[in-house]
């Protein structure tokens, strides 16, 4: 279970950020004020164009930065006082993710599970239980370097579940990806459905929320637009196309506020 | 504790794993230091025979005086003596290279010599062949305590006349002082030269190198703390300095040991490097390490790639580099003003320590505040590790 509540990240903006980003503003607000639920056993979507603030939100909710205001608990923890406990029910997998490409495939996962105090026996069971799933027995004790990015992307699945997190955060996690590749991941987001997880990912892409997930949030410039579920959005939608809907949200909410 | 272990652990395998370690931090400080040694010695012997194997063809003008110098001079092995009738011609010659050196007689040698006067003789040389002029030198030499020895034999002096004082000198230093003195500023410039560089590469490597390969992100969501994580790296890239520094000084002494050949200087080298030295120069260095180190990761943190931490460090090593060279310098001594100089302070404490006379007074506090140095360099790495702009930059 995640629940955010009104969550708030601000930063200062240095002139030279500033130029880059072609503003006069001194602080930047990447997500504004934002509350949403995700349940057990349900995908979440977070839906939005490039820099809505979705990698901000899922990087506050894994803990990795601090939320300026707001609050947001995972499976009952409070990111801001008991990040360790929230940190342990987590799995956490980015588009962008990189592996240790000086070490084998095992060795990797050895020492994610290490890192989150899997007992041996448990890890030697769950390590058997992904490589007969995804096939990977054949380049176990191979080093990362040597591999395809189908391969990296398996391994970084497993790498993700080796703790078997009651909560998955993918941040774009097809981003980059051939279809084929892309079709692990997609595989991996519905068997956490299966096992009862709390599944939160980002997307820009309409079709792939479409095809996985039970509630949606829309968010455009650090804003929340929309929070319902899928059904819903499908049963209200005014345009023609899931897309064109999509669209016709981001658009609407820019016109409010211009 | 358990997870820094862990974290060390797998940061020193993957950093054994990748040939640029290998290659920079430990072929390089092993071979180095035999290397040039070899090339050194190898390439010196053979020039030095060469030039001793070399005629030197020396032109002469008399201005009619006696030939009897040039004579006894000539048989002499590898000189040729050409006679010339000017010094203008002389002079050319030699300019041009097409003699070596070229030697002149005053019209009044002969006659100012059998008076018991001075006797002006002149030599044409070139300073940038100087080996030249130096092994005429000698044979001149030879034939200025010939004619000194004549002068007071047709006087009925004794050999020794014109050497009024016998000194005895006797050398009380030991040859462990020596070198402490001369060569003693450069075992500690090797040891922080190459203890900053073995620090430098595991530096970028864990911290901009992770943030580049995107690996940071999935270590900061396991449930290990951030204080572990850097510490579990910290010691990585502290070790890989000492590592490297290590391998160095054992590559150097073990050339100038063999280059001893069982002489007093491997008997002097076998003194120096006791084990007190080496525990009491590790006790120094070790700080020194953490100390670069947590010079090191801030930048690398802060750094958005590999490329841009190197840009950055590299020219930070002359920071380390030309302090640490004040060591070579013969004046300049341990003492409680040098004491509380980073990087000067290891170098006198380890020339002092070295040459044998070092003082507890300023070592305990070189000691002291290489710890109060090495301790704000590792708060500020953690500071700058936690900072959100910084790790996701």
């Amino acid at each position: 279970m995640i629940k955010v509540e009104n969550l708030y990240k601000s930063f200062k903006l240095s002139k030279k950020q500033q130029k880059e980003y072609n503003t006069t503003d001194r602080e930047a607000v990447p997500v504004n004020k934002i509350s949403f639920n995700c349940e057990p056993g349900k995908i979440f979507s977070l839906l939005g164009p490039n820099g809505a603030g979705k990698t901000t939100t899922l990087r506050m909710i894994s803990t990795i930065i601090k939320p300026t205001s707001g609050k947001i608990e995972v499976c009952g923890h409070d990111v801001a006082t008991q990040s360790k406990e929230v940190r342990k029910s987590i799995g956490f997998l980015t588009g962008s993710t990189g592996l240790y490409e000086r070490l084998t495939a095992d060795e990797v996962l050895k020492y994610y599970a290490e890192l989150n105090d899997v007992p041996t026996a448990e890890f030697e069971a769950r390590k058997k239980h992904y490589y007969d799933l995804l096939d990977m027995h054949d380049f176990a004790g191979k080093r990362i370097g040597q591999l395809s990015t189908g391969m990296k992307q398996k391994v970084s699945i497993t790498r993700t579940m080796i703790h078997d997190p009651a909560v998955v955060v993918f941040d774009e996690p097809t981003s980059g990806l051939d279809v084929i590749t892309a079709e692990n991941i997609i595989k991996l987001i519905r068997d956490c459905k299966t096992q009862g997880k709390t599944v939160i990912f980002s997307s820009h892409i309409m079709s792939e929320v479409d095809l996985l997930c039970d509630d949606l949030a829309i968010i455009n410039k650090g804003k929340l637009l929309y929070n319902d579920s899928m059904d819903n959005f499908r049963a209200n939608m005014q345009a023609d196309s899931l897309t064109g809907e999509f669209i016709r949200i981001v658009n609407e909410n820019k016109s409010l506020n211009a | 504790m358990k997870k820094i272990i862990l974290i060390a652990k797998k940061e020193f395998l993957d950093m054994f794993r990748d040939k640029r370690t290998i290659m920079r931090m430990i072929m390089i400080p092993l071979l180095v230091f035999p290397l040039i040694i070899y090339l050194i010695t190898t390439v010196q012997e053979s020039q030095s025979e060469k030039e001793a194997g070399k005629e030197l063809e020396i032109g002469y003008v008399l201005n009619n005086q006696s030939a009897a110098m040039i004579e006894r001079m000539d048989a002499a092995e590898n000189f040729k003596f050409v006679e010339y009738e000017d010094t203008f011609a002389l002079s050319a010659d030699v300019k041009s290279h097409t003699i070596n050196l070229g030697i002149w007689f005053a019209d009044d040698f002969d006659h100012a010599y059998a008076s018991g006067e001075q006797a002006t003789y002149g030599v044409h040389y070139r300073q940038a062949n100087e080996e030249e002029y130096d092994r005429f030198e000698n044979l001149l030499d030879e034939q200025e305590e010939y004619l000194v020895q004549e002068r007071l034999a047709l006087n009925e002096l004794p050999s020794d006349y014109v050497e009024p004082l016998n000194l005895v000198a006797t050398n009380k230093s030991t040859l462990r002082e020596i070198i402490g003195k001369y060569a003693g500023g450069f075992l500690p410039y090797i040891f922080m030269a190459f203890c900053f560089m073995g620090c430098m590469l595991p530096a970028i490597d864990l911290f901009a190198g992770e943030k580049e390969r995107g690996t940071i992100e999935t270590l900061l969501v396991t449930p290990v703390n951030r204080v572990h994580i850097l510490i579990g790296k910290m010691i990585v890239v502290t070790a890989f300095g000492l590592l490297s520094a290590t391998i160095a000084l054992v590559g150097l002494v073990g050339s100038v040991y063999l280059m001893g050949d069982g002489g007093p200087l491997t008997t002097a080298i076998a003194e120096i490097v006791s084990p007190q030295l080496v525990i009491t120069l590790y006790l120094l260095l070790i700080p020194v390490a953490i100390f670069f180190a947590g010079i090191m990761i801030p930048v690398s943190v802060y750094a958005r790639s590999f490329k841009e931490a190197q840009s950055i460090l590299t020219p930070l090593n002359m920071a380390v580099i030309v302090p640490a060279m004040l060591g070579f310098l013969p004046g300049l001594e341990l003492n409680y003003t040098t004491a509380c100089i980073p990087i000067v302070n290891v170098v006198m404490s380890a020339k002092a320590i070295i040459a044998g006379n070092a003082e507890v007074g300023p070592l305990i506090i070189t000691f002291a505040s290489l710890i109060l140095l090495s301790a704000v360099a590792v708060f500020v790495s953690f500071k700058q590790f936690g900072k959100e702009s910084n790790v996701l930059r």
